[in-house]
């Protein structure tokens, strides 16, 4: 590699990784939680079978699993203006991200709470303890422990699938580098910083997966 | 303290409990024994309305509700019938996220909204009585079953309860540790705990019970005191049964 090759690196890094700070990285964690959120809930409605609720978030589940996130991206984006909703980019691509980790993880969440054993929720009511209580206490902390690999994959996925947002005007770690290539012509040198700068934020992810499985293993033998 | 009658309950067109009337008074012991299918956990659980009859009543303590498999039983009076009973169950089904003393702090706290010392100090003393006083910080997975399931006798005696409502609570137990829980047990009958047990160990049956309970096909075939039942039944299929538990010990 020439020095001019180097020097574009070392230029573009900086940029590159305070788009992946200030969008990549938070655009993943708040679509996370706020998606975790509406996915617990909508896991609890189809556990609970609870009326109109549970035919919603069927319906809710089955129409973001079956369309591409890039579609809905646009649709949020570029679509609803048509009708008079209007969203600023970084707004729209939150509300596309969390509703489709809602969708996705409340399965995730539904498999881990119905993995739990009927007779934990037994002994809970056998002591006297609301669903709610025995759901709270008993039920989730040990879901939890269960869906943590599962939501670790969702959440990685999710990091890489930020780049999306590109295409809604958020500059973002995978939209910067597409700018300074068009000022460089060097892609294949810039995609790859791009690639690389991922891959660190994934690893790092991977190696706190590992710590929380730790963590959460401590009372089980399994 | 428990009046039963008439209690009836199918899952789908199984009819699981066929006319069940039963009776037992304050500090006794009913053992209820039968072949597999026969009804007898079914009708244990609905004492503290883990199933729940579709026909009949069920007076326990203070509590009194009829069913007609329509309608919905009161929350408020399950919350409390449940509050009233304990239930040991034959897989334990301790709370493997807290330890030995969390799991029999839990109800207190939770349910009762019992000051956490209070809660702490009777649950010591609980763990004590069965027997395992310095494993209070244990988690269930490093306990022997043994231990595991008087940790569920403690927790299920936790709130008070009226009755006891014992689920098989040694078949999934060690030969070795099948006594040092029926100690437990034995200890608690002669205490004066009104208990309702569901168990195939007829050495317990006849030591320890007031009233033995034969069930098969989802009616009582045999009632009475141990003597009666166990040595003396007037059914055939009862004899045939007891013959063959005999025959396993």
């Amino acid at each position: 590699m020439d020095d001019r090759k180097i020097q574009i690196v070392i230029d573009s890094l900086w940029p590159m990784i305070k788009a992946a700070l200030q969008y990549t990285i938070t655009l993943a964690l708040i679509s996370f939680v706020l998606g975790l959120v509406l996915a617990v809930v909508v896991a609890l409605v189809r556990v609970w079978k609870i009326p109109v609720l549970n035919q919603i978030a069927i319906f809710y589940v089955w129409v973001i699993r079956g369309t591409p996130l890039l579609v809905q991206l646009f649709i949020i984006f570029y679509g609803l203006p048509s009708i008079g909703i209007k969203f600023d980019p970084f707004p729209a691509a939150v509300i596309a991200f969390t509703l489709n980790m809602g969708a996705y993880n409340s399965e995730i969440v539904r498999a881990a709470i119905q993995s739990i054993s009927k007779g934990q929720w037994e002994a809970a009511f056998s002591l006297g303890m609301t669903r709610v209580q025995a759901l709270w206490r008993i039920i989730l902390p040990q879901a939890a422990r269960v869906s943590v690999p599962p939501l670790s994959n969702s959440f990685i996925s999710l990091v890489k699938d930020t780049s999306l947002a590109y295409t809604v005007t958020v500059v973002e770690l995978f939209q910067v580098s597409k700018q300074i290539t068009a000022t460089t012509y060097e892609p294949l040198l810039l995609y790859m910083e791009a690639a690389v700068i991922y891959l660190a934020i994934c690893t790092i992810l991977n190696a706190l997966q590992n710590v929380m499985e730790k963590r959460l293993s401590r009372f089980s033998t399994q | 303290m428990i009046e039963i009658r008439n209690l009836h309950k199918s899952f789908g067109s199984l009819q699981v409990l066929n006319g069940i009337d039963l009776s037992l008074e304050k500090g006794k012991v009913l053992v209820i024994i039968g072949p597999s299918g026969s009804g007898k956990t079914t009708l244990l659980r609905c004492l503290n309305l883990l199933e729940t009859p579709d026909a009949g009543s069920l007076k326990l303590g203070e509590a009194s509700i009829e069913f007609d498999g329509r309608r919905k039983i009161d929350k408020q009076q399950v919350l409390k019938l449940r509050q009233s009973t304990g239930m040991v169950f034959q897989s334990y089904n301790l709370f493997p996220h807290k330890t030995a003393l969390e799991n029999v702090m839990e109800a207190q706290i939770v349910v009762q909204k019992r000051d956490k010392n209070a809660a702490r100090k009777r649950s010591l003393e609980l763990l004590a009585k069965v027997g395992l006083s310095g494993k209070e910080d244990s988690y269930p997975h490093q306990l022997s079953g043994g231990q595991q399931q008087r940790v569920g006798i403690a927790r299920a005696l936790a709130t008070d309860p009226e009755v006891m409502l014992f689920d098989e609570p040694t078949s999934a137990l060690d030969p070795e540790l099948v006594g040092e829980v029926l100690k437990v047990m034995k200890e608690l009958a002669a205490e004066g705990m009104t208990m309702v047990v569901v168990t195939h160990e007829m050495k317990f049956a006849a030591e320890a019970a007031d009233t033995v309970v034969l069930m098969d096909g989802g009616v009582i075939l045999e009632q009475g005191p141990p003597q009666k039942v166990l040595q003396n039944p007037s059914s055939e299929r009862a004899s045939q049964f007891l013959n063959l538990l005999t025959a396993k010990e």
